[in-house]
């Protein structure tokens, strides 16, 4: 009990720690709001006039930075997270983030979780059929392919999918001409747009969680119980499956876990290449518009998901092995 | 293991079932596929064409950077350039790149009282909003006047800097009352404002926030309804406009383009037909793709070497060097690589050709030297300054990151300036810091231009060059006078230019300036910056073009869009 409100009261002041930091970073960057209202109204209205207008919008420029900072801990607490002062001013942050939130939940999510799935059945056929062609190929390959920055490879499949050859758009989430809807020709559409950011995603993310399974395999494989049950006359997928990837998997999951939490953050760069319209690029948009109130939000949400995933793998990992149990 | 096969079995079965129950795929166009409605065949209003069948969906290519906010209130300049033109009207079009010339549009007619104080505008009749009810003296009015009472909304400052004192409606006529000679400000009044209907405003959320509300089914006089979705915006005829069968295009998709690269590539495919961003190598990746590709881009500003004047900066500020800069560089190579021959080479004086040819003084440029690179007179004039090749001048210049065009035409100043002594270092930063540094005045060189042009030379050299623009250095001189160029004798002459009575004084006015532009070399115009503009006519016609000017083209530019979208019709159903 000691332990969890030790964890808890260590999540609540890396929370506050990090908040405090998502306010007062953005307010050291260069540039203003102003600057973005300015260039879109094509320098046709007068400066003092720019700044009423964010007024009305909310913007404070003249109040004190720690009031400002107080009234921006009590919305970020409440949920009232103001309207966006960026690019799309006058928008409320809660809509464009729900308008963005289930692209990068169904780009990220899923590659994320198939990148975990996939990644874990190689690397316990590799280490299962320890030295065979499996074993000798694809984990080299996939430390190289982990080692590539993503943006990096997502630039390559561009050029190759899309300008050498027109296999696959390179940009956007769906076909603008179809109206959206539930049918094959839109889910279809969806399923198209996403494939190559997607497959960026698999290519630079799977290869660490099939080394690792690889390697927890290998250990696991050495142990007695293993042998038990080849003794006992187990088929061979059923030790491999049940008796040695169930343990190793342990490690991978507490790993899984953290990644989920990362989800959120989208895959910045990968968006923004694509074109991609999540969470990552509205990041990427309020942060060149100055847009205080997104880039708030953002981070908030991003600190947030990433610190709840650790407080939830922290709590699950000591629930299922009593030997991380702090002493006393 | 036999239980989670079969609910996987019957996941598989619904998803079955469920594809197969929905619709089938529509897409957007397919409503409007079946193109010509009748049209009725009353001369056009206005404008005197030739009347066509309606029909057809035009796609614009505009990049935008993000998904549309979908909210059309005109108010809110950030979105203005989604309503306006579409949706709501100004009182009068005036056309920059024909001199100024006026097409009548919510207003029928108006009248300047002696010293141009007052103005009384015509409202004209039977104009419907396009919820049926009739568009009023009372409207025009209460659009005004609700910048008075609102001045989050008065965009143009006119309630405040343009001395508006009373906006009154009385029948159809609508007077507006200045402090002073107000002839500068109709250009801001008459047509970047677009009308309002006083009955949706003046109820309900429009009425208790006008500055913040979102108007997300806009209700206007213009010549499209809109339906919108983050990803795209259609636009519908309205059948209900005031000129009678127009416009003659059905439907238009607007979709929003995150970046250049789709856009372009949807123009070049054909499948967008109105583009306007810039194209790099525009001949191999756009034009040659088909013989119904075109572009056109009339030239309204200047792209300049910016040097910084205050004393502070001890190079720049010392004419011999400037001097040796505006000699040296030579604008046709710079035009040419640069900007891949879309922007032409500006001149020295600052007025736009041949968009502003009546204001231009050929001559005076020719006699000044300026009319071409001239590397003997630029030695000369930097020896004044005390440099040379054996004591170089070293200098930054900065630019905005991801302006590739700029970026190649800096490499080419900085080739013609490099024999002379002087080495330029170009620092790309990011827009936010560009511009920070560019108004506080913090760099030596900056590249750069003024955002918007108005109906005559004046609206863009007031701006470069008026002293009421500046601002001591680490404050923001946002208005435009970034150099920080002082000089009372033009200060005196753009004031008087503000109430000039003829058109020939005006004329002169601008030529007076131009020679003090060739005189000091506040700035040094490289090329004439272009809204970029790309048509197919494989399905559309009546695009403008540099033989028919009749509006700016580029889709983003209000009110001019309307005069487009008024002009263009779809060729099979004619």
């Amino acid at each position: 009990m000691r332990y969890l409100l030790r964890r808890v009261g260590f999540f609540l002041l890396t929370l506050w720690a990090a908040l405090t930091l998502n306010f007062f970073l953005p307010h050291f960057m260069p540039g203003s709001p102003i600057n973005t209202l300015r260039a879109q109204t094509k320098g046709r209205v007068s400066d003092a006039q720019l700044e009423q207008i964010l007024t009305s919008f909310g913007y404070k420029p003249h109040e004190n930075i720690f009031e400002q900072y107080i009234h921006y801990f009590g919305n970020m607490l409440t949920g009232n997270w103001g309207v966006s002062l960026g690019s799309s001013l006058g928008t409320p942050v809660s809509k464009l983030i729900g308008q963005a939130l289930p692209w990068t939940l169904g780009l990220v999510g899923f590659t994320t979780v198939l990148a975990f799935l996939l990644g874990s059945l190689i690397g316990t056929i590799a280490a299962w059929r320890r030295g065979g062609i499996v074993d000798s190929v694809l984990p080299s390959v996939f430390v190289i392919t982990s080692a590539l920055p993503y943006f990096v490879v997502g630039l390559f499949l561009i050029l190759f999918m899309t300008i050498d050859n027109t296999w696959l758009p390179s940009s956007g989430n769906y076909d603008t001409s179809i109206v959206p809807g539930f049918s094959p020709g839109f889910v279809g559409s969806i399923v198209k747009y996403a494939a190559l950011p997607a497959l960026t995603l698999l290519i630079t993310s799977i290869g660490g969680w099939v080394l690792t399974m690889r390697n927890n395999m290998i250990t696991t494989l050495a142990e007695d119980y293993i042998r038990m049950g080849r003794a006992k006359g187990l088929s061979d997928r059923k030790v491999m499956l049940n008796y040695a990837a169930r343990n190793a998997f342990l490690p991978n999951l507490s790993g899984f876990a953290m990644s989920i939490g990362f989800v959120l953050t989208g895959a910045i760069l990968v968006e923004k290449i694509f074109n991609y319209p999540g969470l990552g690029y509205q990041l990427y948009n309020a942060v060149n518009s100055i847009d205080y109130p997104m880039m708030q939000t953002l981070f908030m949400l991003f600190t947030v998901a990433v610190l709840g995933a650790l407080l939830i793998c922290d709590l699950v990992t000591v629930w299922l092995d009593p030997r991380t149990r702090a002493k006393g | 293991m036999r239980r989670s096969k079969s609910s996987l079995l019957a996941i598989a079965v619904s998803i079955g079932l469920a594809a197969s129950a929905c619709s089938s795929t529509k897409h957007t166009s397919d409503s409007s596929s079946g193109g010509s409605t009748a049209a009725s065949s009353a001369g056009g209003a206005s404008t005197g064409n030739a009347s066509y069948k309606q029909g057809g969906s035009l796609t614009i290519a505009n990049e935008q950077g993000q998904t549309w906010p979908c909210s059309f209130n005109p108010y809110n300049s950030s979105f203005n350039q989604e309503s306006l033109g579409f949706i709501y009207e100004p009182l009068i079009y005036v056309n920059i790149l024909q001199d100024a010339k006026e097409t009548p549009m919510l207003a029928s007619g108006y009248q300047w009282n002696a010293d141009k104080t007052q103005i009384t505008f015509t409202i004209r009749d039977g104009v419907k909003w396009s919820d049926g009810q009739p568009l009023t003296a009372d409207d025009v009015a209460y659009t005004y006047n609700l910048m008075k009472q609102t001045p989050a909304l008065d965009d143009y400052s006119l309630w405040s800097a343009a001395g508006l004192t009373s906006v009154t409606a009385s029948g159809s006529q609508v007077t507006m009352t200045f402090k002073q000679n107000a002839q500068v400000y109709f250009y801001t009044f008459a047509t970047l404002v677009g009308i309002i209907p006083k009955h949706v405003w003046s109820t309900g959320d429009a009425a208790a926030h006008p500055d913040t509300w979102t108007d997300p089914n806009p209700v206007g006089s213009g010549p499209y309804t809109v339906k919108c979705t983050p990803n795209n915006m259609e636009y519908k005829a309205n059948a209900d406009y005031w000129q009678p069968g127009k416009p003659y295009v059905s439907t238009l998709e607007y979709p929003a383009y995150l970046d250049n690269g789709p856009a372009n590539q949807d123009l070049a495919s054909g499948k967008a037909q109105w583009g306007s961003q810039f194209i790099t190598g525009i001949k191999s990746f756009y034009l040659n793709k088909s013989q119904d590709n075109h572009t056109w881009s009339p030239p309204v500003l200047n792209v300049s070497v910016i040097p910084n004047l205050d004393p502070s900066h001890k190079a720049t500020s010392q004419l011999g060097v400037r001097q040796a800069i505006a000699y040296a560089i030579d604008k046709a190579k710079v035009s040419a690589i640069g900007e891949d021959g879309q922007e032409p080479p500006a001149n020295q004086t600052g007025v736009i050709t041949p968009t502003f040819d009546k204001y231009n003084d050929a001559a005076a440029i020719a006699a000044a030297g300026y009319d071409k690179p001239d590397l003997t007179k630029a030695a000369a004039d930097l020896a004044t300054a005390g440099y040379s090749p054996s004591n170089p001048l070293n200098l930054t210049m900065i630019s905005i990151q991801g302006y590739t065009d700029w970026d190649a035409s800096i490499a080419v100043i900085k080739q013609d300036l490099k024999p002379l002594g002087i080495n330029i270092t170009e620092s790309s930063l990011t827009n936010q810091t560009y511009f920070d540094k560019l108004y506080k005045g913090d760099f030596d060189l900056a590249y750069g231009s003024e955002p918007s042009a108005g109906p005559s030379p004046y609206t863009e050299l007031r701006a470069w060059l008026h002293s009421a623009n500046t601002a001591p250095l680490g404050q923001s001189a946002a208005a435009g006078n970034f150099e920080r160029y002082k000089n009372p004798a033009v200060d005196s002459l753009l004031d008087q230019y503000a109430t000039a009575g003829t058109e020939d004084q005006q004329v002169s006015l601008i030529k007076q300036v131009g020679a003090h532009m060739l005189q000091d070399l506040p700035i040094i115009p490289v090329t004439e910056s272009a809204d970029w503009f790309q048509y197919n006519t494989k399905n559309f016609g009546g695009w403008p073009t540099a033989d028919n000017p009749y509006a700016q083209p580029a889709a983003f530019n209000y009110p001019d869009n309307e005069q487009v979208l008024l002009h263009l019709y779809y060729k099979p159903a004619q």
